[in-house]
């Protein structure tokens, strides 16, 4: 694990020891393993009106955390939200991009966007990509063939599953999941579940923090996007005052600059003689 | 980079490797240390971790090494066990060989030649000693993992250390402030200091949180006290 | 000199049937052959002055020297086999310098001692990996006079490696009477200055030839000055300020040179 203690020190000069080796299994069907660091808890679930997606909101860069309470769930439509995990930019501008995609799916079609189409979408462009993106999606919505959840990672596969998990935190969510999730749950016990993943992404896993955010999805009625459903976890509270007395910084420079105040009189504005082009001719 | 699948297709194999002898885990946690004119006062979270997973909660990383010197330190764990048992052993060492126990600025002194005897395979351990002088003023030293040793009033060390220093300077070094009187810092406030600093440290270091161990130590002896901090 | 003298007194690490190891107490001996070297401590600082044996006209003082520093803070007396004293003194400077760069902090007098004593009785060691041998004990005795957190401190120490802190100690040619000297002369108040004026009376009294600034080292240690050796003008003035030996006083001391004088027929020590 590299840090600002052990630093990683990369090796000079190329070594090319395995690359042969590692090819010929590579063709024999053993690809080398890929890892995704991804430092984030999403998840995704249906209950019996819908889906619900749960994110958490930290943001972070290595070891700092970047981002407090940033949005993990990214609207495709208005019957399918998408929740991202991985760079950031890359979830934030692959969602938008699809989004807008969708849209003018629907104004040509001139229904509601089935989520197929979504994943479709997603899962052509990460594999386009093969894997240089690095999104990994849990999309949910529901369209007239009922509630639909999938996973898409950075490299373009798909799973459909009736509840997922991605992000760092997966592990963590996922066995709360396991352990609670049952077909045909109500409202309140899906929320409470999703609720609960979240929670332990959030709790058990460093690259996961701050606040639960929930989304709701139901065929009925219009998605409620729920930020902040639970402020986790709170702020210690400082017992110091730090503001600082007035005068305490520096003025390093002082410069003056003396505005010359002159007063002008406006008188009524008089016509210009102006005589128009065309009158010439 | 050079793109090796470009121009050698037959190399371009998705996570060629190399593995190489990795001896050192980090394992996170900060500390903070503050004297003052008759105390010292430090401090340590308690979160355990590796990568993005805790091993515990509650892994107290200050040592009393005697009653008037508190060692922290943090980073490899497996190494801060083997260097704070043999720091105890030279302790007891030498209270045999010279009949008397150890003073601070000895502990000091004696922790950075432990450090620099093994230079070329180095204990990753950030070290922050606080305690009391030979004339009961308090002291803190602080270290790089192969003995550099410095001692001053205050001090941050461990993954937090770089993003709480210069608040410290700040609030105690008075740095970049003007119209501001030196004066030696109250024990209440110190320790209040203390707290506040963590608090923020857990807001952004992923690998602060969970609790704060706090250990004063005055002439009367040394106090413990607990913090709780943000668990996420 | 032993009535009992046997085949036991050959192996340094061999106990006579009585318990005795020969070979150290012949070296114990072997200092009461050595130059007279007297310390006093006292409350304001530690005196050591030492008796140089000038055998010959044509030799040169100054390159006799029997108190050497060991540390800013110590300073070390010895007598008897001078050869053998320079590795006792080497050993307790780099005792000193490691306890320094280990702990940032001066050696105490007392760990001083005990460190030397250490070297001292390593004699018949074989069986350790240390590589060789030694051959036979120091023939030294060694007084230790410094400044620690304790203040003024004075330690001696034998061939046997056994060492005693001392208000007052003589060692030496000279060391019976002047240690029965220092016995009636020391008192807990005594001022430095009293404890060089003293120190030099009684070797005066025991040494052979005539007390003057060519064949007398002194040596204060003082908590201000640290290690202090007098030079010859100095010691001059200090000579001068001594009353003439009587005679008359203790018959022990004059006993004691004339018993002396007779040993050192046997064997010169420088």
């Amino acid at each position: 694990m590299a840090s600002i203690l052990v630093p990683e020190v990369p090796a000079p000069g190329f070594s090319f020891e395995n690359c042969q080796r590692n090819a010929f299994l590579a063709n024999k069907g053993f690809p080398a393993p890929t890892a995704t660091k991804t430092g984030t808890t999403i998840v995704g679930i249906i209950f019996a009106d819908g889906v619900i997606l749960g994110a958490d909101t930290r943001a972070t860069e290595n070891t700092v955390v970047s981002d407090k309470n940033c949005q993990k769930i990214h609207y495709l439509a208005g019957n399918m939200y998408c929740c991202g995990a991985g760079t950031a930019a890359d979830t934030e501008m692959t969602t938008q991009t699809v989004a807008s995609q969708l849209e003018l799916q629907r104004l040509h079609t001139g229904r509601t966007v089935p989520v197929e189409t979504a994943a479709t979408l997603l899962k052509r462009m990460l594999f386009r990509y093969q894997g240089y993106i690095g999104a990994a999606l849990v999309l949910g919505g529901v369209d007239r063939t009922g509630p639909h959840i999938y996973c898409i990672y950075p490299h373009g596969s798909v799973d459909k599953l009736p509840y997922a998990t991605m992000g760092s935190g997966s592990l963590a969510a996922m066995a709360v999941f396991e352990a609670g999730w049952k077909p045909n749950m109500n409202e309140e016990e899906g929320k409470k579940l999703v609720r609960d993943a979240i929670a332990a992404g959030i709790f058990n896993d460093l690259g996961s923090g701050s606040n639960v955010d929930l989304c709701v999805i139901c065929g009925t009625g219009p998605a409620q996007y729920l930020r902040t459903y639970e402020e986790a976890n709170v702020k210690g509270r400082k017992q110091g005052s730090y503001r600082y007395a007035l005068g305490t910084t520096a003025v390093l420079k002082q410069r003056v600059i003396p505005l010359e105040v002159t007063s002008v009189n406006i008188c009524c504005p008089q016509p210009m003689e102006v005589e128009p082009s065309h009158s010439r001719r | 980079m050079l793109s090796v699948g470009g121009n050698f297709p037959e190399y371009a194999v998705p996570g060629a490797k190399q593995v190489r002898f990795e001896p050192y885990a980090d394992n996170g946690g900060s500390i903070v240390a503050i004297a003052g004119d008759d105390f010292a006062v430090i401090g340590a979270d308690t979160r355990l971790s590796t990568g993005f997973s805790i091993y515990t909660r509650e892994q107290k990383k200050l040592f009393k090494l005697s009653d008037k010197t508190v060692l922290g330190a943090t980073g490899c764990w497996c190494d801060t066990l083997t260097l704070t048992r043999l720091l105890s052993a030279r302790m007891q060492m030498y209270e045999h060989e010279h009949n008397k126990s150890m003073s601070t600025p000895a502990v000091a002194q004696m922790l950075s030649t432990m450090l620099y005897y093994k230079r070329f395979f180095p204990y990753y351990v950030s070290n922050v000693l606080a305690g009391l002088d030979a004339d009961g003023k308090g002291c803190v030293y602080s270290y790089d993992p192969i003995g550099h040793c410095e001692r001053s009033n205050y001090r941050a060390g461990g993954s937090a250390g770089a993003q709480l220093q210069p608040l410290l300077d700040n609030q105690i070094g008075l740095k970049n402030m003007q119209n501001v009187t030196e004066a030696p810092i109250p024990k209440e406030k110190a320790l209040a200091l203390l707290k506040d600093v963590f608090i923020s440290a857990a807001e952004r270091d992923i690998y602060t949180g969970d609790c704060i161990y706090i250990l004063i130590i005055t002439a009367s002896g040394i106090q413990e006290e607990k913090f709780e901090l943000r668990k996420d | 000199m032993f009535l009992t003298r046997s085949e036991y007194d050959r192996g340094v690490n061999t106990f006579s049937p009585e318990g005795r190891l020969f070979q150290v107490e012949y070296a114990i001996e072997a200092i009461k052959l050595g130059s007279t070297a007297i310390g006093i401590c006292t409350s304001e600082g530690v005196v050591l002055a030492v008796e140089k044996r000038i055998t010959s006209p044509l030799m040169e003082p100054t390159t006799i020297e029997k108190i050497v520093e060991v540390d800013r803070h110590i300073a070390c007396a010895v007598s008897g086999l001078m050869a053998d004293s320079r590795t006792l003194v080497e050993r307790a400077r780099v005792e000193c310098q490691n306890h320094w760069f280990v702990y940032n902090e001066r050696m105490s007098v007392e760990s001083c001692a005990q460190a030397v004593s250490n070297l001292a009785i390593q004699f018949g060691d074989s069986d350790d990996d240390s590589g060789t041998a030694m051959s036979r004990p120091f023939g030294v005795a060694v007084m230790f006079a410094g400044i620690d957190e304790k203040g003024p401190q004075l330690f001696h120490m034998d061939p046997s490696g056994t060492f005693v802190q001392y208000d007052a100690k003589a060692i030496g040619s000279g060391s019976e009477g002047a240690q029965q000297s220092l016995k009636e002369v020391y008192h807990k108040s005594m001022t430095l200055k009293e404890a060089i004026k003293s120190a030099l009376t009684i070797l005066k009294q025991v040494m052979e030839e005539k007390l003057s600034e060519n064949n007398v080292e002194v040596v204060t240690m003082t908590p201000g000055s640290m290690f202090h050796m007098f030079t010859r003008e100095q010691l001059a003035e200090m000579i001068a300020a001594i009353p003439e030996l009587q005679w008359t006083d203790s018959s022990s001391s004059r006993n004691t040179i004339q018993d002396l004088s007779k040993l050192r027929l046997g064997r010169q020590t420088v």
